[in-house]
């Protein structure tokens, strides 16, 4: 650590390489913490866990009991066993006494990205309240047509403060903060909208995974969506290939496109069924944008519980309940054949995925365990194993390298680097508060 | 590691299958002339990958079964038990594919069951329907003919739109008829999707049987194991149990069930153990 740390002063170690070699470092070493403990005041099983983005020191959790709690992860309230256990009691708890709060399961709660003054739920009541921080008061309130299974806010954003929300409605609706309405909504899934996210590389761009087992990429500024991900478009590798053959695949197995819609209308008159007339209406009176809500490709064969863009905004990482992951190019929308080892996952819940700084790992919730996936070989590398039930949902803090995890058990459990030897040995000799920021010599 | 041409190896040690073919990297193997003497092209013997190796292994292991003729099929999940790299798995399946050496079909049986089964046999496997409707002195099987010219070589995916169906089939110059789509579904090479009316999966015909016994021999076994003390059996005392419920050897259900995660193997001094995995 040392040598790393010389190098790097005489300029021989880049300071990008050397922060994530640490990192990296410290990462392989997780295990379930000995020296910091949450600890939740949830009744029921937890829904939604999410670090804030602007200081990462906020744990925001969202539970079935309709609690909504936020807990310090750097700065712990007491100290316990001789100043080595750290606990972490809430901050701020929302309950059912709160006039305004929520009376049923809190789905999806979420940090307003631009900073931690306000926060947003979303809960089975058809409710989506966007709660002040400080005051604990809800200071906007959106009726969604059905329940509300997850929102989802963009960290890119600059010109719009959109929460997009995934309902048992077919329907993805888009909320506006800065009126109070709805700005639009987008159609196109056939049945209820289970997960979504916005993309990381644009502010534009939304991600959404039905019910019905399509991906949709919506561009929020025009009708329809742009792309829907089709299991059966695949390409070997990470990227495809230069050279661009004319695959047999992609062209043949398009059904609902709309420039191969419009060559089959001459073959009509040999066919001479039902559906001539039908689809010749729904040609006639579709939006040209609204013909990708007859593209019926599947992402995966069930139900989309969970999604998740990389950092780069390249690649998409998908949970479906057939029990598969897949991951996806963004850029070329195919599969990229990546094989993740699960074996079941949960498929009634929506489950919500982290990735590691790098995206090199996938943190997956798998029924009771939570595991580590490498991303480009699909290989399991770790399994954390510590939950009584299954997990609902896991959050990668990177400037910590901790990883924390909750579930159906209504624990929060979390994930840290294994300290040093010779520090542990210190504290205890010493029998101390382990308060980092005191020097061994002052008095 | 042995090299010889698949075709010509019989397994004889049943009681490893999960050893084989556990090499991850795909190999060149140095060709050797003097056994195969009839081969069409040296580059199908200089190279092979792993995926079809195992592919022809277990077609060639396949059981055989006396009330129904099903030509042999390869589970995907066969394929990832004895397969160390399943992402290369995948990808192999799909490079296979998309050469026409064999095809995919998604089963009725579970969430993510496919069976593999290569082009010559599945059309072994139609002309075996079709002579037996002949038999039965059914006219107009010109549609079979159709099927086996147009959609087989051109759509290589596992389902297939209406639309699209009639469009390929009604290429040869005849009219599509409704009663031609029903002959198709009767065949058993066709079947309607249960979400969406207006698509089809490909399916292998007279195979539902077998994909009945396939099941129910899953949860036998399954159900076998569990009702133990602790969960685990020696590989040697239940390779000599048969299944009761299904046609097909114990073999195939160790592959499937393995493969697909359910069960584990693991090495002690006695030998193998299986053992039911909990997550």
């Amino acid at each position: 650590m040392w040598k790393e740390i010389r190098e790097r002063e005489f300029g021989k170690l880049r300071p990008n390489l050397f922060t994530s070699s640490v990192s990296k470092h410290r990462l392989s070493s997780i295990q379930l913490s000995n020296s910091k403990e949450i600890i939740s005041s949830h009744r029921a099983s937890i829904n939604s866990l999410q670090v804030d983005l602007t200081e990462g020191r906020y744990l925001l959790a969202g539970a079935s009991d309709a609690t909504v709690a936020v807990y310090d992860v750097q700065r712990a309230s007491d100290y316990e066993g001789g100043g080595l256990i750290a606990k972490h009691k809430s901050v701020l708890l929302i309950n059912k006494q709160h006039e305004h709060g929520h009376k049923y399961p809190v789905s999806s709660a979420i940090w307003y990205p631009i900073d931690t003054g306000l926060f947003i739920t979303g809960s089975y009541d058809h409710h989506i309240n966007v709660w002040d921080t400080n005051t604990t008061q809800v200071v906007m309130n959106f009726k969604m047509p059905g329940k509300v299974y997850r929102t989802a806010m963009s960290s890119l954003a600059r010109s719009h403060m959109l929460i997009a929300a995934g309902t048992e409605d077919v329907q993805v609706r888009l909320c506006d903060i800065a009126s109070g309405a709805f700005s639009h909504t987008l159609s196109g899934h056939r049945d209820g909208v289970m997960s979504l996210e916005w993309s990381t590389s644009s502010e534009w761009v939304l991600i959404t995974g039905g019910c019905d087992g399509a991906i949709r990429f919506w561009d929020i500024r025009r009708a329809g969506c742009f792309r829907v991900l089709d299991q059966s478009h695949s390409q070997f590798g990470r990227r495809p290939p230069l050279l661009v053959r004319p695959s047999t695949n992609k062209k043949s197995s398009s059904a609902g496109q709309s420039s191969c819609a419009k060559v089959r209308a001459p073959h009509k008159k040999l066919n001479g069924n039902a559906l001539k007339s039908q689809v010749k209406t729904a040609k006639q009176r579709l939006h040209p944008g609204m013909i990708s809500s007859l593209d019926r490709a599947t992402g995966h064969y069930g139900v989309i519980t969970g999604l998740k863009v990389t950092d780069d905004g390249m690649y998409l990482l998908s949970a479906g309940s057939d029990s598969r992951l897949r991951l996806w190019d963004i850029e070329s929308g195919c599969n990229t054949l990546v094989n993740f080892e699960t074996t079941r996952l949960q498929s009634s819940k929506s489950i919500q995925m982290a990735l590691s700084q790098d995206s090199a790992l996938a943190f997956v919730p798998c029924m009771t365990t939570a595991k580590a996936f490498d991303m480009w070989s699909g290989q399991t590398r770790w399994t954390f194993r510590g939950h009584y039930e299954n997990i609902n949902c896991c959050w990668y803090n990177a400037l910590d390298q901790e990883l924390y995890t909750a579930g159906n058990d209504r624990q929060i459990l979390v994930w840290s680097p294994s300290k040093l030897n010779f520090d542990e040995v210190d504290e205890w000799r010493n029998g101390q508060a382990a308060v980092t920021d005191q020097d061994n010599w002052s008095d | 590691m042995n090299k010889r041409i698949p075709e010509l190896e019989t397994s004889s040690s049943r009681k490893r299958p999960r050893d084989k073919c556990s090499e991850p990297e795909s190999e060149p193997e140095s060709e050797d002339a003097v056994d195969n003497p009839n081969s069409l092209s040296l580059e199908e013997d200089l190279r092979f990958n792993d995926t079809l190796l195992a592919l022809r292994m277990m077609r060639a292991q396949f059981p055989q079964l006396e009330k129904v003729s099903v030509q042999p099929f390869v589970l995907r999940s066969q394929l990832y038990s004895s397969v160390k790299d399943r992402t290369q798995v995948d990808r192999d399946l799909e490079s296979l594919r998309r050469d026409r050496v064999l095809r995919i079909f998604k089963l009725n049986t579970g969430q993510d069951d496919h069976a593999i089964m290569f082009l010559d046999d599945y059309m072994n496997q139609i002309d075996r329907v079709v002579k037996r409707m002949e038999e039965k002195k059914q006219s107009d099987l010109m549609v079979f003919e159709w099927f086996k010219a147009n959609i087989i070589q051109s759509k290589l995916d596992t389902s297939i739109g209406h639309q699209e169906l009639c469009s390929l089939l009604s290429l040869e110059g005849g009219k599509v008829k409704e009663d031609h789509i029903s002959q198709l579904i009767n065949a058993g090479l066709l079947i309607r999707q249960l979400i969406d009316q207006h698509m089809y999966w490909f399916s292998i015909p007279n195979i539902g049987s077998v994909l009945k016994g396939l099941a129910q021999g899953r949860k036998e076994l399954l159900s076998f194991l569990n009702r133990r003390k602790y969960k685990e059996i020696a590989l040697a005392t239940l390779e000599k149990k048969r299944l009761r419920l299904s046609p097909l050897d114990m073999r195939f259900h160790l592959r499937d069930l393995i493969g697909s995660g359910h069960l584990k193997t693991l090495r002690t001094p006695t030998g193998l153990i299986v053992r039911v995995a909990k997550d």
